[in-house]
């Protein structure tokens, strides 16, 4: 009983990983934008960045 | 039921004799014709001589302790492996081990057309059990395996089992105090055991029954006493997948291995921009954002790797990234740090960080795109070139690794679970799991 539904688990989760690496699924996060103007390109001062302001580290050990 | 046997209950009642108890006069039912060897008295426990017809008395017995009520009350009838049995004897009986008493009930039942078959009840866990039809092999009491019709038995337990309380109809002559040496062999869900007496030595087959089961078969009221523990010949809930998980679990491995190796000959990898840039001082004051040339993503929706690589030593240099869909207006918004710190210490060298760093946005369509980057850099950092790559379609290996975790993880957890259900089987046993010994034997040691 459990062996079948490990068999379908198991088919299930290679299924997954080959249709993840199909589509291109990433494990990083990415912030996902719309619409951006098209004026960005030619002006790209106008564009206010999703992480601009971050605090970055200052130092090593 | 075989062909041309009727069934018990399709059968008017037995007429039994109108015997009465020579010692209290109370009036006494012989349900099992002339099968009987011996019966005993409900009243004042006498056991009696079923084949004298004066039914000499044999021994009579005090109950050491209260008297015991059948969980299937004498008389009840009840449907096992298609034959109708009713129940017509009780004993209890029990066994010392390490100066503890353990105590389970038989029941014997009985067909006119059988004969007799039993059913053993220990802490809610039920053997239907018969006389085994052909002598099983064992080199000597006690050996470590028997064999019975191509099965090995693993020896489970050996002790001395002493008769407690008796009540109803036996066919052997049955006796209060009796003891017999028992020796238990298992192969879940069955038991072979072998009861010595004098010289006879019986032969029986048990098989495992859940206490709902007995309950329908005799169709007595409530429910059954839950069963505590794990016992000799209780079959494991998942033992017999455990084999065939990890079979399955290689097969899964080896197939993963393979799309990994499918995917990673087929991903595209196609370096779609490689720009170096110069980081001056006045960068990381002002406003020091710029675009990329336009390149083309190309096929189905895919990931794209953006790589930066900066030689900073003991500096950081921070990017503001957007992939901008030249066409759409989507865009992927993202910061990437690039630092790497060393340096020497009481504990010696130290480093952290890398000049490069890597990541995969998901799942991007194709179209026209461009990179707008807004640099950010340590003040102190005098003015560096750094690298951008842009790669289309690359395989993430992470993907497999969780695929892996996710195939993994029911085939431990089920494994564990057979290992600690056979651990308490085992540790009731004549051989307790290595650790148990290893534990009772130090603590006997400190003692």
């Amino acid at each position: 009983m459990f062996r079948k539904f490990y068999l379908l688990y198991g088919a299930l989760v290679l299924s997954t990983a080959a249709f993840g690496q199909y589509r291109g699924w990433s494990l990083d996060t990415i912030n996902q934008l719309k619409n951006v103007p098209k004026s960005v390109r030619d002006n790209p001062g106008s564009y206010r960045a999703v992480y601009g302001g971050y605090h970055h580290y200052t130092g090593g050990k | 039921m075989s062909a041309g046997i009727p069934p018990l209950s399709g059968l008017p009642k037995p007429q039994a004799k109108a015997l009465n108890c020579p010692k209290c006069g109370a009036a006494i039912t012989l349900h099992s014709f002339g099968q009987a060897v011996t019966v005993v008295c409900g009243s004042c426990h006498t056991i009696l001589d079923a084949k004298d017809p004066k039914l000499a008395i044999l021994q009579q017995f005090e109950a050491t302790t209260h008297e015991v009520k059948p969980l299937i009350p004498l008389g009840t009838r009840g449907k096992l492996a298609g034959t109708d049995y009713e129940a017509i004897g009780f004993q209890r009986r029990s066994t010392k081990v390490d100066g503890i008493a353990y105590c389970w009930h038989e029941y014997v039942l009985f067909n006119p057309y059988k004969g007799t078959r039993y059913l053993s009840e220990y802490n809610g866990h039920w053997n239907d059990i018969s006389i085994c039809k052909t002598l099983p092999t064992a080199e000597f009491d006690g050996a470590a395996t028997a064999n019975y019709l191509g099965e090995t038995y693993k020896h489970f337990q050996s002790a001395d089992a002493s008769t407690d309380f008796v009540l109803g109809e036996f066919p052997w002559q049955v006796r209060v105090g009796e003891q017999a040496a028992v020796t238990d062999y298992v192969h879940p869900p069955r038991v072979l055991s072998s009861e010595k007496l004098d010289k006879e030595v019986t032969w029986s087959i048990g098989e495992y029954m859940y206490g709902r089961e007995i309950w329908d078969a005799f169709k007595l009221p409530g429910a059954p006493p839950e069963a505590m523990g794990v016992y000799e010949n209780q079959p494991s809930p998942v033992a017999i997948n455990v084999t065939g998980i990890w079979v399955a679990f290689a097969a899964f491995t080896v197939f993963l291995l393979a799309l990994m190796a499918g995917f990673d000959m087929h991903a595209k990898k196609e370096p779609v921009l490689h720009e170096t840039f110069q980081l001056n001082r006045a960068d990381a004051r002002g406003e020091a954002s710029f675009v990329t040339d336009v390149f083309e993503l190309t096929g189905h929706a895919a990931t794209v790797e953006v790589k930066t690589s900066a030689p900073v030593d003991n500096h950081w240099i921070y990017l503001n990234y957007a992939l901008i869909n030249q066409d759409t207006g989507q865009a992927w918004d993202f910061g990437r740090e690039v630092s790497y710190y060393h340096g020497y210490d009481s504990d010696g060298s130290w480093s952290e960080g890398k000049q490069t760093d890597a990541v995969v946005i998901p799942s991007v369509p194709p179209g026209h795109y461009y990179l707008r980057i807004e640099p950010e850099a340590d003040p102190l950092l005098p003015g560096l070139l750094y690298s951008v790559e842009v790669t289309h379609d690359v395989p993430v290996f992470g993907i497999y690794g969780i695929a892996f975790v996710a195939l993994l993880v029911p085939a431990v957890i089920i494994s564990f679970r057979a290992y600690t259900f056979e651990r308490s089987r085992w540790s009731e046993s004549d051989h307790p799991p290595m650790e148990l010994s290893n534990m009772s034997s130090s603590s006997g040691d400190s003692e």
